[in-house]
């Protein structure tokens, strides 16, 4: 069955048809509120809690645009008031977590190094947490989501040079913050 | 080409943005600059472990806790209209009753003046002093009494007056 019909019929109230698409969309909209938030419960909770707007708002839906990209705009809104009242727009020191992001120099198991790229991966989180909520949202939507520029610009509702303008910023931004931690080593750069 | 523009297609080429002219433009420009290359390392290296990372699932029985949550939530919504119309209930029957109010007071027929006795006995024709007269001219003690006492009542009471 096809995605809009699977969304008319939810309209109706079929409660199967609106089951089969958050069997589709469960894992791309807990991932993005899970890449916005580091926390596997709270993600969890805020995903079910943007399915069940989905779910109560989908008669007003016009059926013009993606139920995809509808209930992403919803997911981002969601976890964006949760992180305001959360008061996580606060800025990250970043100094205090410096201790992670250490090299090991003799880092030839396969464990250490999974462990290592684990940790600089939570630095970076780290990071982007540490940015303006609007950067945060575009790098985690293009980044680690991997949307493209346009359905960026539908989700957020925004031009698509407005998408690559604040991607740039946002990009620029968070390599300032992690500027201290990359480390020339080698010929490359390492964290 | 200045190192601000170059990054600027930096960027870009990470999402593949880039028309061949300017790949060729970023690609020279980074053979002779080693600050823009050590740039392009520490994006690589950045957007790398962002991209690399994999999906996570959920936590277990995500969709039937949906679907709890929504009967739940559809049991709150039927009180929660019934409170809300109760709560609105209030002031709009205040509002009636103060309109019914006005309404009747504004429409209602304007009250008929009542006639004192006097008005009436003229009105018919009749002298209004015949009673007193009557009283002054009785002369049994008994029977002007009696007069006086009925006279009295009169002003609270519609009855027919003694007459001996």
């Amino acid at each position: 069955m096809e995605e809009k019909e699977l969304v008319q019929l939810g309209q109706k109230g079929d409660e199967e048809a609106f089951a089969v698409l958050v069997r589709k969309y469960r894992i791309k909209v807990f991932n993005l509120a899970y890449s916005l938030t580091r926390n596997q419960n709270v993600a969890d909770d805020l995903a079910q809690e943007a399915f069940i707007k989905a779910f109560f708002a989908l008669s007003k839906f016009n059926l013009k645009s993606e139920f995809g990209t509808w209930l992403y705009r919803i997911t981002v809104n969601h976890v964006k008031d949760y992180l305001r009242k959360k008061g996580r727009m606060r800025r990250i020191i970043l100094e205090n977590i410096k201790e992670i992001s250490f090299i090991q120099e003799d880092e030839t198991m396969r464990k250490e190094r999974e462990h290592a790229e684990e940790q600089r991966r939570k630095l970076v989180h780290k990071a982007i947490q540490a940015l303006p909520e609007k950067y945060q949202i575009i790098l985690s939507l293009r980044d680690i989501q991997g949307f493209s520029y346009g359905e960026i610009a539908k989700i957020l509702k925004i031009f698509p040079g407005t998408v690559d303008s604040r991607l740039h910023r946002a990009r620029k931004m968070l390599r300032k913050k992690l500027a201290p931690f990359l480390i020339q080593k080698g010929g490359s750069y390492e964290m | 080409m200045k190192c601000k523009k170059i990054e600027k297609l930096l960027l870009r080429s990470f999402d593949d943005l880039l028309k061949d002219e300017e790949k060729e433009n970023l690609e020279s420009h980074l053979r002779s600059c080693l600050l823009c290359q050590a740039k392009r390392k520490e994006y690589e290296t950045i957007l790398g472990l962002l991209r690399k990372e994999e999906d996570s699932e959920p936590n277990p029985y995500f969709l039937e806790r949906i679907q709890t949550k929504i009967k739940e939530r559809e049991k709150d919504a039927v009180w929660t209209s019934v409170k809300q119309w109760s709560i609105r209930a209030v002031p709009i029957s205040l509002l009636l009753v103060l309109l019914l109010a006005m309404v009747i007071i504004l429409f209602s027929p304007p009250k008929s003046q009542e006639l004192s006795q006097s008005e009436v006995l003229l009105l018919r024709n009749l002298n209004p002093l015949q009673e007193t007269t009557t009283l002054l001219e009785e002369e049994k003690v008994e029977n002007k009494n009696m007069m006086l006492i009925f006279t009295a009542m009169e002003e609270k009471n519609d009855i027919r007056r003694y007459f001996p």
